[in-house]
């Protein structure tokens, strides 16, 4: 009884599987497929290859086997590959600008600070995560702008002319980002607003900051923005820059926003109306966080382009990490012509920055798709 | 909306109906006024203080507002100009050099960034590996590296390392590369040449007319007309027999080597090449990606219905997926397009001389009337993005989904 299962003679028992014909799997059936499925296919394939191959290794042997690396001064470069000790020497110059070099521990700081900052916002316990980061990052930029100084707190102070390099790029793109949140979230509320009055002049902000040109804006910022306020206020450029910055940013995002708060379902505004909870209680605990969370990846989008447009400030002359390139490429000492050199070191720490952002919302994107579509 | 409302006017007609009086400022219609007259009160002082503040900054700096500066003598040259331009035209016709400049670079940046996008967009579903990854390094490498940066390298890196005109590269002897710029024949028309031109005109009608009876024939009877190929004879045939029956009223004008440097022909300046290249490829990009994204938005099941009628690979691209796709891609065509309008502004970075870099650059710094520079400036690019997207909309309008 205990074993008729298994050993009746009348049972069906399938044959073992065949294994796959040895044409379908495998590397070479994979370079059957997908590389030499038709004539045109592999003309196309090796005409590919035979372009890869003939650029490759020209550009592995400039960029790594005949260069040069280790030096101090342009002597040190007597190969024909690229010299990479133009980039080091001048690598300080890029990440912090004129920065003293013994106060640097204070741009890292704001740069750990930051970094902790968003990495408290995704792995604080979601009981209290909310009421912790937000803060945080509402105060981060000007604890920030304060330690940079240092005026305040007693360090040595630093004029906002010695900030430069690429941590000015990054800094100036997060404090923008973050102060233009709060702002933003009002204008795409304004936008959805029943008062007319209110309606258009959302509109008519949100429209005129994203139709100028982002260079205007700067010009704006540094030849407009002086004569708006009362005589003899000097504000400082870098200043008037985050302020340009700040209204482009919302500008975009209210855009974002309002994506966000189509997306929340109506029945989440009425659920929050019926258990009695005012505007401003229903807004900002009920609905806010699902718009935040729905356009996360959009967010991440919108900073990448802002990040990338940074860049833009060296055509009103602040050494952000482009500026202080072309500044070491026309320094008479390095007259070598390493400008390939040079933008290629600049190319790619933008693109290892922007490129691991797109993969990071990416990834935000796959976890909030709870749909189940395939 | 209309359900917020309700549920505001049951909270109203609740509130009413469990007590008598209220006072005015619970009930929320007066206070959206009251609201909105803060609002207009707020905002309207917000701009007397700035316009006061600039009226009196700008009567302490001696600058005299106004639009009088318009015609004034510009005084300076500008490197490339579309009309015939001087240093003593005024700044009125430097604004509209400028202006045309941005255009060319425009236009120019716009068609070959779709070109450019649509090839590598549509590379991306190629079924050979090696199509597919490169479309995929494309996209993720321009990308991500800022434009301006592409820029500099295009124009410094790329560009100044050329040949000097002596030993320029060439194709044939009529098109000539080196640092200077790009050379090639220009065409010059003569007497009968207009008779050249208005056969084109004649074409593009005709293939209109082509296009609308074509279809309509398809609606009634099912029947395919080869559409493509009959439009590109007709645009390339009327206009050669028009050409032929006037004995080519052309002459070509080669560009000719002559001491230091060309003559004759069209120069491209490397400026406008750089900023033509780096637009087109930064956008390119991003195209790319919207193309992709339409693609991947239509149901495979699309695919695998047409393939069921019997539909050759070719028309099922053709004829059911890419139709279906550009409800995704159009709109978001018109942002790019959009933005590679806005982006041209950073022609600025390398001197060429489009509206922003003449009149905001050079202009504003001789004159010093920034805000009405700024603001000529600011309203063209305005309006050349608001002919984009009234184009584009009305593309959308004619590929749109129509609803049931």
């Amino acid at each position: 009884m205990a074993n008729i299962f298994k050993s009746d003679p009348t049972e069906f028992k399938p044959a073992p599987d065949q294994p796959a014909p040895t044409s379908s799997v495998g590397f070479v059936a994979w370079l059957r497929g997908s590389l030499f499925s038709s004539i045109t296919n592999s003309v196309v394939t090796v005409l590919i290859a035979l372009g890869l191959f003939s650029v490759i290794p020209d550009i592995i042997n400039w960029m790594f086997i005949s260069a040069d690396w280790s030096g101090t001064s342009q002597e040190a470069c007597v190969s024909d590959g690229a010299c990479w000790v133009f980039v080091r020497s001048w690598s300080q110059q890029f990440f912090y600008g004129s920065y003293p070099t013994d106060q640097i521990w204070r741009v890292n700081l704001s740069l750990v600070a930051l970094f902790a900052v968003i990495v408290s916002s995704f792995t604080l316990p979601t009981s209290n995560r909310l009421k912790i980061s937000i803060p945080l990052f509402l105060v981060l930029p000007f604890a920030c702008i304060v330690l940079l100084n240092g005026s305040l707190v007693g360090l040595e102070p630093v004029s906002t002319d010695l900030w430069g390099g690429f941590s000015l790029n990054i800094l100036m793109a997060a404090a923008a980002i973050i102060v233009a949140f709060p702002f933003s979230f009002l204008w795409a509320l304004g936008r959805r607003s029943d008062m007319p009055l209110a309606r258009s002049i959302c509109v008519v902000f949100i429209e005129f900051f994203r139709g100028v040109p982002v260079l205007a804006l700067f010009f704006m910022g540094s030849v407009m923005l002086p004569l708006f306020f009362a005589e003899g206020t000097n504000i400082d450029k870098l200043v008037r820059v985050w302020i340009v910055l700040i209204f482009f940013m919302s500008g975009y995002m209210a855009e974002v926003f309002r994506g966000g708060f189509q997306a929340v379902p109506s029945g989440q505004y009425e659920a929050a109306d019926s258990i009695g909870l005012n505007f401003w209680q229903k807004t900002l605990l009920v609905i806010l966080p699902q718009v935040i969370k729905v356009s996360m990846p959009n967010i991440l989008a919108t900073f990448v382009m802002l990040f990338k447009n940074t860049v833009f400030l060296l055509i009103i002359g602040i050494p952000e990490v482009l500026q202080l390139l072309l500044t070491a490429l026309a320094n008479s000492n390095w007259l070598g012509g390493h400008a390939v050199e040079g933008y290629v070191f600049v190319g790619f720490i933008f693109w290892v920055s922007c490129f691991s952002m797109s993969l990071l919302s990416k990834n935000i994107e796959k976890k909030l798709d709870t749909s189940h579509r395939n | 909306m209309f359900k917020q409302k309700t549920t505001e006017q049951i909270k109203a007609a609740s509130r009413q109906t469990d007590s008598g009086s209220h006072a005015f400022y619970n009930n929320p219609k007066y206070r959206a006024i009251i609201y909105q007259a803060l609002l207009i009160f707020g905002v309207g002082y917000f701009f007397y203080a700035i316009v006061s503040n600039t009226l009196a900054n700008l009567e302490s700096l001696g600058i005299k507002s106004g639009f009088g500066f318009l015609s004034n003598a510009a005084g300076y040259d500008v490197l490339m100009t579309l009309i015939p331009f001087e240093s003593t035209d005024t700044y009125m016709r430097v604004f509209i050099v400028g202006f045309l400049n941005t255009i060319l670079v425009s236009f120019l940046g716009i068609i070959l960034a779709t070109i450019l996008g649509f090839i590598i967009g549509i590379m991306y579903f190629s079924k050979n590996w090696l199509i597919k990854k490169v479309s995929v390094f494309y996209v993720e490498t321009f990308r991500n590296i800022p434009l301006l940066l592409q820029i500099f390298f295009w124009y410094s890196a790329v560009l100044a390392t050329l040949p000097g005109p002596r030993d320029s590269l060439s194709i044939g002897k009529a098109v000539f590369l080196n640092v200077r710029g790009l050379f090639i024949p220009g065409f010059t028309g003569q007497g009968g040449s207009i008779l050249v031109y208005i056969a084109v005109a004649l074409a593009i009608a005709c293939i209109f007319v082509l296009r609308s009876w074509a279809k309509k024939r398809q609606d009634t009877t099912g029947q395919q007309f080869p559409v493509f190929n009959a439009s590109v004879a007709l645009l390339v045939g009327i206009p050669f027999i028009a050409a032929l029956v006037m004995g080519f009223p052309f002459s070509i004008d080669l560009p000719v080597f002559k001491g230091f440097g060309f003559s004759g022909g069209i120069a491209v300046i490397p400026e406008l090449m750089a900023l033509t290249i780096a637009l087109s490829v930064y956008t390119g990009a991003f195209i790319a990606e919207a193309v992709r994204a339409g693609i991947q938005a239509v149901p495979h099941g699309q695919t695998e219905a047409a393939r069921s009628i019997g539909l050759r690979e070719k028309r099922i691209m053709s004829l059911i997926v890419v139709p279906q796709a550009m409800r995704v891609i159009v709109p978001l065509l018109n942002s790019e397009y959009q933005s590679l309008v806005k982006n041209s502004t950073l022609a600025a970075a390398i001197a060429y001389p489009d509206l922003f870099n003449v009149f905001i650059g050079t202009a504003l710094n001789q004159t010093g009337q920034a805000i009405e520079t700024i603001f000529m400036a600011i309203v063209v690019y305005f309006a050349v993005n608001m002919v984009i997207s009234f184009i584009m909309n009305r593309f959308n309008s004619n590929i749109e989904l129509v609803g049931r």
